[in-house]
């Protein structure tokens, strides 16, 4: 499978706090590609500096054979980089349609001036196009009943749904989705999952996603990764992670086992 | 224009002939909309006759022919239409499924009628006809028009929509007159539609619907409640069901209105809003829940608004009580509804199926909807009484339609009896069924197995099905359904059960309206958890003794509810609690609640419950509870009995 995005070594520090050491993995295209780990490993600063907000003291991002490690966050969203957040980050203000056509404004060749010409420059005509767009994302995700109302007044889950839409909205080569099912209930995580799934085959998305719920990313992901600590402790097809005796140690609630400093074992696990 | 009507029919007897007549004549007028990615697109005869034509050529290419039956089922969308009058062009019978019918009941009506194609709108169908593998040996194809989710089958009988009619494209370049010779093979009088009857009890019977009936049926229809070109009408109600078979295939072909399919049955108040249709029939529970959910609304309206709407309302009631019309109650209240429902263009608006609260009717009536009544079976080919426009009774279904004779066989001292009708476009007998044919139809009558009479207005008034006329312990005739729908019309109650039979005394099994109560509770800050907590709560249990003892004043004393109880969850379709067009099963209610019931009867205060619900993914939910019992009053002594109860 071609490689969309690898990641080289990259280490990231607040001040004395190393969030990520030398952390090294890839990406293929049209992967679902699922990133694991304890509170504070270090899975949200991944997809941080995958977006760019964070910007890792060492190491290389390459996405699509470029490097992007000193791309700002927009330029790497006009490359077809999209993300959702983990703590919401919707226009409560606006509507649905409204929220879901800000995913779109990288792609508008309108400004304020030919704008206010609006029937005479083509704004209307793009307009008209990007609404398309807009509503065949509307359909994919069943939002039609809600379209115009107010984000801010909707339930979280159909929220969450909502920023899945504008994240899909910029037509992203990758998708990053930062926790998109926490906090729903069964029947919201199970559609939820559908969507990826789909939005993975059927739009031909690759994504990266962070989950806590295992049955979810073991039932959908095609690769996954773990982190602990900053460190990738495992990396592999979900039944082969689920067997790791040190994800299991880490993640999945056994027992430490008391002979084994934490340092050593990692460190054993990725030279293998 | 009903002559002209008749001699159309005449000439073009088949739906396809009358739809190909449509086309010439009518070729760029609109004919159905649909909503699709938020936008309303046309079809005009022509699409419509073009989408026809190339689904007829690719059945005939997939060698579906005369005599085979072909299913439909999914959402309401032009495809549904396009196709069943598709399968009709090649001679073949089509049989609409329930979109949400189980997996059991698809098995048993593909079975049933040797399907060997079907029409399945997306995903969620398709699963179902695949999960059922080869126990329907018959099917050989399924057709999807939805491509979403389906990359990840691989059955050889799948076939996406526009490729099959991208095969009739093909084939109609090469045989430009074939598919005029295949519609022209077609007569009115062969049987075309397998239309499932209601079923309360067993499985579905199919009734063998002719075009012909169906269309002059229609012309019966349209003397009585005439449609054009001009009118609107949004398709909402199941297709399979005969009266939406009668609206969007009869009525459409013959009088041109427009047909509108809303974008999901979520949008559907949003998009009826947008299309302010000129024709509506809702089943009573909707037009039930159209006036809850205004009522929930103005509850959680601004105190303002609040007292604005029930001042409106009262005066607008009270002068429509008089036969009177306040201008300022429209101007207040009901302009306002009528353009939030969707209702401003209605011309006819219609219920039908069950018995409608004399309040709701009224409610509507006052709003300036001119609502009636209809009433009818599948066999009979849906409606034939109907009341007339200001003969509106609310007691009363209405008079028959032009051709339509009644009787009431076996009348007791009150007139009371099975209703007895024939008309001239029935139905041709149940499909593979003589012996129920037998039964049902003698010497050209219908039986329809339900009681009524005849009020001294000529009105046919229809009590309930004559085997549910019930009898307690203390030989008191009662009809449970009627008293369950007095209750229904309160807000707070979703469902009622009334059990009584061979009993002494008659009890209430009632589902809370969860909607209204949450609310109701919230602004009383009464904590609840989920359903069964809230149905458990003492405080619900206090307002609904009260809407009970309401209804127990309108009723004579022997058929007054002693005792009631809050059910932990709602009736379900489901869980075969209800039927699909939610009647309460009866028989499945009785067996699955039985202990409840036993226990009500026992004199014991309270019930102990522990059982597992199971929700439609699979899931399962245990629940432990204790239901009270409440004890309304002692059980009237014998020979207190008043006259047998009767519904509207």
């Amino acid at each position: 499978m071609a490689k969309l995005l690898e990641i080289n070594d990259i280490s990231l520090r607040f001040a004395g706090v190393r969030a990520l050491t030398e952390v090294s993995f890839h990406v293929g295209r049209g992967e679902l590609f699922s990133i694991i780990g304890p509170n504070g490993a270090g899975k949200t600063s991944i997809v941080n500096c995958i977006s760019g907000r964070y910007r890792p003291q060492s190491g290389r991002i390459v996405f699509e054979d470029r490097d992007i490690t000193r791309h700002r966050p927009r330029d790497r969203a006009w490359l077809g980089i999209g993300r959702t957040f983990q703590n919401l980050a919707l226009f409560h203000h606006m509507s649905v349609l409204d929220n879901i056509l800000v995913g779109r404004h990288h792609l508008l060749k309108s400004n304020v001036l030919t704008g206010a010409l609006y029937w005479l420059t083509g704004a209307r005509r793009e307009e008209l196009a990007q609404r398309a767009r807009v509503e065949e994302i509307i359909d994919f995700l069943d939002l039609q009943s809600v379209r115009k109302a107010q984000a801010g007044t909707l339930p979280y889950g159909l929220r969450k749904r909502v920023e899945l839409a504008r994240a899909m909205a910029i037509d992203p080569k990758l998708i990053l989705l930062d926790e998109p099912m926490a906090g729903m209930n069964l029947e919201e995580k199970e559609d939820m999952a559908r969507y990826i799934v789909d939005l993975n085959s059927e739009f031909g998305m690759t994504v990266i996603m962070i989950e806590h719920d295992m049955g979810v990313v073991m039932d959908i992901s095609s690769r996954v990764m773990v982190l602990d600590f900053g460190k990738k402790i495992a990396e592999g097809l979900p039944e082969e992670v689920l067997a790791n005796s040190h994800v299991k140690r880490a993640y999945l609630g056994e027992e430490d086992d008391v002979l084994t400093s934490p340092d050593d074992a990692p460190a054993r696990e990725t030279a293998a | 224009m009903i002559e002209a009507l008749r001699a159309r029919i005449a000439v073009h007897d088949t739906l396809s002939k009358l739809l190909r007549q449509n086309a010439r004549d009518y070729p760029g007028d609109i004919a159905l909309r649909e909503k699709d990615l938020g936008i309303w697109r046309n079809w005009s005869w022509q699409d419509y006759w073009h989408r026809v034509r190339d689904f007829g050529l690719g059945l005939h290419a997939l060698g579906i022919g005369r005599g085979d039956v072909v299913a439909l089922i999914g959402d309401n969308r032009p495809d549904w239409l396009a196709g069943a009058i598709a399968a009709h062009s090649v001679g073949a019978l089509t049989l609409g499924v329930y979109r949400d019918a189980l997996e059991e009941e698809v098995a048993y009506l593909l079975t049933y009628g040797e399907v060997k194609a079907v029409f399945a709108e997306d995903e969620e169908q398709v699963d179902k006809l695949l999960a059922l593998a080869d126990r329907v040996p018959s099917l050989r194809h399924i057709v999807y028009s939805d491509p979403r989710g389906m990359r990840k089958y691989d059955d050889a009988r799948l076939i996406p929509a526009d490729s099959l009619a991208g095969k009739g494209r093909e084939l109609n370049a090469r045989e430009p007159l074939l598919f005029d010779s295949l519609v022209d093979g077609g007569r009115g009088d062969d049987v075309a539609i397998l239309c499932t009857t209601s079923g309360t009890t067993a499985h579905p019977k199919l009734a063998m619907l002719t075009p012909s009936a169906l269309l002059n049926h229609c012309v019966s229809y349209l003397i009585i409640d005439p449609k054009d070109a001009s009118d609107e009408y949004v398709s909402v109600l199941p297709l399979p069901w005969i009266m939406e078979h009668i609206y969007v295939l009869g009525k459409a072909l013959l009088s041109r209105m427009k047909v509108n399919f809303v974008e999901e049955p979520d949008t559907m108040m949003h998009d009826f809003r947008e299309i302010a249709p000129t024709f509506v029939l809702f089943a009573p529970r909707i037009w039930e829940s159209v006036a809850a959910d205004v009522k929930s609304r103005i509850m959680d309206a601004s105190w303002l608004k609040r007292t604005l709407y029930e001042y409106g309302l009262a005066r607008g009631m009270k002068a429509f009580a008089r036969g009177r019309h306040s201008r300022l109650a429209d101007l207040l209240v009901f302009r306002a509804l009528r353009d939030r429902l969707g209702f401003t263009r209605l011309r006819s608006a219609a219920t039908g199926g069950a018995a409608l609260g004399p309040d709701t009717f009224r409610f509507f009536q006052a709003m300036g909807v001119p609502l009636r009544q209809l009433y009818g079976q599948t066999e009979l080919l849906g409606a034939y009484t109907i009341h007339t426009a200001g003969d509106v009774d609310m007691e009363t279904v209405g008079v028959g339609m032009e051709g339509v004779e009644m009787r009431i066989e076996q009348p007791d001292a009150n007139g009371v009896g099975e209703i007895v009708t024939r008309h001239p476009f029935m139905f041709s007998g149940y499909y593979k069924n003589a012996d129920e044919t037998a039964a049902d139809m003698r010497e050209g009558w219908m039986h329809t197995g339900d009681a009524g009479y005849f009020n001294p207005a000529g009105h046919l008034v229809v009590i309930d099905r004559i085997k549910d006329l019930a009898l307690t312990a203390r030989g008191d005739r009662f009809s449970p359904q009627y008293i369950e729908n007095k209750l229904k019309f309160s807000p707070y109650i979703a469902e009622a059960v009334i059990t009584g039979a061979g009993r002494d005394f008659l009890a209430a099994m009632i589902c809370i309206r969860y909607s209204i109560l949450s609310k109701w509770a919230e602004k009383r800050r009464i904590s609840f958890t989920t359903y069964s907590d809230l149905a458990s709560r003492p405080e619900v249990y206090e307002l609904l003794r009260s809407e009970v003892e309401t209804v127990n004043a309108s009723l004579p004393p022997a058929q007054r509810i002693a005792k009631f109880i809050l059910l932990y969850k709602e009736l379900d379709a489901d869980d075969g609690e209800l039927t699909r067009t939610r009647k309460v099963r009866r028989s499945v209610v009785a067996e699955k609640y039985a202990g409840i019931i036993d226990a009500i009867y026992s004199g014991r205060p309270a019930i102990d419950i522990d059982t597992v619900i199971r929700f439609q993914d699979g899931t399962t939910q245990r629940i432990r509870t204790t239901l009270p019992v409440a004890d309304l009053a002692p059980p009237p002594a014998p020979g207190e009995g008043g006259k047998p109860a009767r519904a509207a």
